[in-house]
């Protein structure tokens, strides 16, 4: 009977903590990378975060009640949030089969591919953004080949509007598209896909109930990469579409550079994180929900 | 058996030299008076070809130029505040109300700058704080080959016949606020000067403008890399010092200067509020402001002299009526009418 002590309190505990305890030592390789971020990106974010919600009277959401009242600021959520879903969604679109062709093909045709995805990164945003203010002018070749088609009358320009900022975009971040997309593709065991043509499976079937759910975590992936790197893009925008076409980007960008108005510049900044962070959540959260009916 | 075994007369001798490697540097120094100059790196090459040289000959001082940015030099002079080592600025007007607003600046008074008292006027500001060195000019660029008549009026970029062919500037950049003006003046009739007054109906009437409009900018060359491929016929407004040295490297560009008249923008040079060197400081001003050296500059830098002696550049009109901006009023205003801006003229 002595007196008490902490110990019952710790009780239930016990069956948790000890692996915390012993961590992983391979967990340890991620110290460098963790130590980095947390001094190069969590601080800072802390500190954004902090003046974002700092009012003249202490903590407030004023500043966001005041951003989030105007209905220009919806426009701008809208024009980011709607630019970066269609880029995603070209890039989707073009990155998947060409992520299958990149898995299946042999030898130097692989090589040759490969290069074409990775050789682009090494050329500055900034220099593609121009060639597309040539591509895509009224006497531009893309102008040209349509209305060599017959699909356009008239030559038009698509330099300075959403389409052509969407296009211009695309190519800038298909690679990223591409490569976690071609990166699962390559460990998917074919055979998966012939059982089921001996199966009586149609080719169409065959993508959708095995292919399709077996690449689903590459897709995620590349979601998320283009979708957070489209919706906070900054020199396509202002080279591609110009001052009048503002994006929670562009719009930080000025209030930080040439307002000088830190509130409304973090403001913009916090919002512009929290839907880059909600997408690539939610994204994830839908392919595990998707993935986990068809995997298991 | 050879030994290092020092005598008196080698410690001596080892010692002077040591003590004159020391203090050479401060010697040197005395005798070489410096000063340093913030400024844009655009305006690097003339001011070390024509005005560094002149100004050291005359009195005999050495003159560095850091070259950056307006913004740049104001962060430079905040972050010395307590041990300035820039003597001289040379920045936009509306960073020059920023500089004034924080005390960093000194005033130019006649008796250090007597070529004050041949400036013409609107060229000294908020009594003597800074002055204009040059002004390069506002009009409107057009292409050459597009437009067989050059502009004449500050209407012409609203006519119908250039769907899609005009570039503006963002109000962001210094040389788009004469738009603002612009259309506030075709809106009520007023008169350039009056209109900066009231820019209300300046927006409604920009926004006729839409149909126009290729682009806004707010990077100057990708503007000029389009009006000189020819999907821009017209870029209003244009700032002298640019077009004029791409018109003169060959570009199929002109500059009009319309029948309204032209607005100047700003070249400002003022003295660093306890800055060293100040007697040369101000001697580097009044040379700046002297007709003698604006003669010289404005061939180069395709701008307006402020000297009244010297002749405006040729093939300029010579009743051209050159407006002057309120910076003061800029200064106030202009973060809301960017934000206005946005707005109104959005795709």
């Amino acid at each position: 009977m002595s007196a008490p002590t902490a110990a019952p309190a710790a009780g239930p505990v016990p069956a948790r903590w000890p692996r915390l305890a012993r961590p992983d030592p391979v967990a340890l390789m991620a110290l460098p990378a963790f130590a980095y971020l947390a001094a190069a990106y969590g601080w800072p974010l802390l500190v954004l975060l902090g003046h974002s919600l700092s009012g003249p009277d202490g903590i407030s959401l004023a500043p966001f009640a005041r951003f989030l009242s105007d209905p220009f600021s919806w426009r701008v959520i809208g024009n980011t949030v709607r630019s970066a879903l269609l880029v995603t969604l070209v890039c989707l679109l073009a990155g998947y089969p060409a992520a299958i062709a990149l898995a299946r093909a042999r030898g130097v045709v692989q090589a040759l591919l490969l290069l074409s995805v990775i050789l682009p990164l090494s050329v500055g945003v900034v220099v593609k953004a121009y060639a597309w203010q040539i591509v895509l002018r009224r006497d531009g070749v893309v102008s040209q080949a349509l209305v060599g088609l017959g699909i356009w009358d008239a030559p038009q320009r698509l330099l300075f509007t959403e389409t052509g900022l969407v296009i211009g975009a695309a190519n800038v971040f298909l690679p990223f598209m591409i490569l976690p997309i071609y990166a699962v593709i390559r460990l998917i065991d074919p055979r998966l896909s012939e059982a089921a043509a001996t199966l009586g499976a149609s080719p169409v079937r065959r993508f959708l109930t095995v292919t399709l759910p077996l690449t689903l975590p590459g897709i995620v992936s590349g979601v998320a990469f283009v979708f957070s790197l489209a919706v906070s893009m900054y020199v396509v925008p202002s080279l591609v579409i110009g001052d009048r076409y503002q994006t929670l980007a562009t719009l930080t960008g000025r209030a930080f550079l040439f307002l000088r108005d830190e509130q409304l510049g973090s403001t913009t900044a916090v919002i512009l994180l929290a839907l880059a962070v909600a997408v690539v959540v939610g994204s994830t959260a839908l392919a595990r929900r998707l993935g986990g009916g068809g995997l298991s | 058996m050879p030994s290092f075994s020092p005598d008196r007369r080698s410690v001596l001798r080892g010692a002077a030299t040591l003590g004159a490697l020391v203090a050479a540097p401060g010697i040197l120094r005395a005798q070489t008076r410096e000063l340093v100059v913030g400024g844009a790196a655009g305006h690097k090459a003339w001011v070390e070809e024509i005005v560094v040289p002149a100004f050291e000959r005359k009195h005999g001082a050495k003159v560095i130029f850091e070259g950056t940015r307006s913004l740049v030099n104001l962060e430079k002079m905040q972050k010395n505040r307590d041990r300035p080592y820039l003597s001289v600025v040379q920045m936009d007007d509306p960073v020059m109300i920023l500089a004034i607003k924080e005390g960093l600046l000194d005033p130019l008074t006649p008796a250090r700058v007597p070529n004050l008292a041949a400036l013409i006027p609107g060229t000294v500001h908020m009594d003597g704080m800074w002055a204009n060195y040059l002004q390069p000019w506002l009009g409107i660029a057009y292409n050459t080959e597009a437009m067989r008549q050059a502009p004449t009026s500050w209407a012409d970029p609203y006519d119908p016949a250039y769907k899609g062919r005009v570039i503006l500037p963002s109000l962001q950049n210094t040389e788009g606020l004469a738009n603002l003006f612009v259309a506030a003046a075709l809106a009520t009739g007023r008169s350039l000067d009056a209109a900066q007054r009231d820019v209300e109906p300046g927006f409604r009437k920009l926004a006729a403008l839409k149909p126009n409009l290729l682009t806004v900018y707010t990077q100057q060359p990708q503007a000029y890399n389009l009006l000189e491929q020819g999907e821009a016929w017209m870029i209003s407004s244009a700032m002298s010092s640019y077009a004029l040295e791409r018109k003169a490297a060959g570009a199929p560009i002109g500059l009009a200067a319309p029948k309204e008249g032209v607005f100047a923008m700003p070249s400002g040079v003022a003295v660093v509020k306890g800055g060293p060197q100040p007697d040369l400081a101000f001697a580097y001003v009044d040379m700046l402001l002297g007709a003698e050296l604006q003669q010289r500059l404005v061939g180069p830098t395709f701008s307006l002299p402020t000297n009244r002696a010297v002749p405006r550049p040729a093939g300029l009109p010579s009743d051209l009526v050159v407006h002057q901006i309120d910076w003061a009023t800029v200064a106030r205003e202009r973060d809301g009418w960017i934000k206005r801006w946005d707005r109104e003229m959005a795709i």
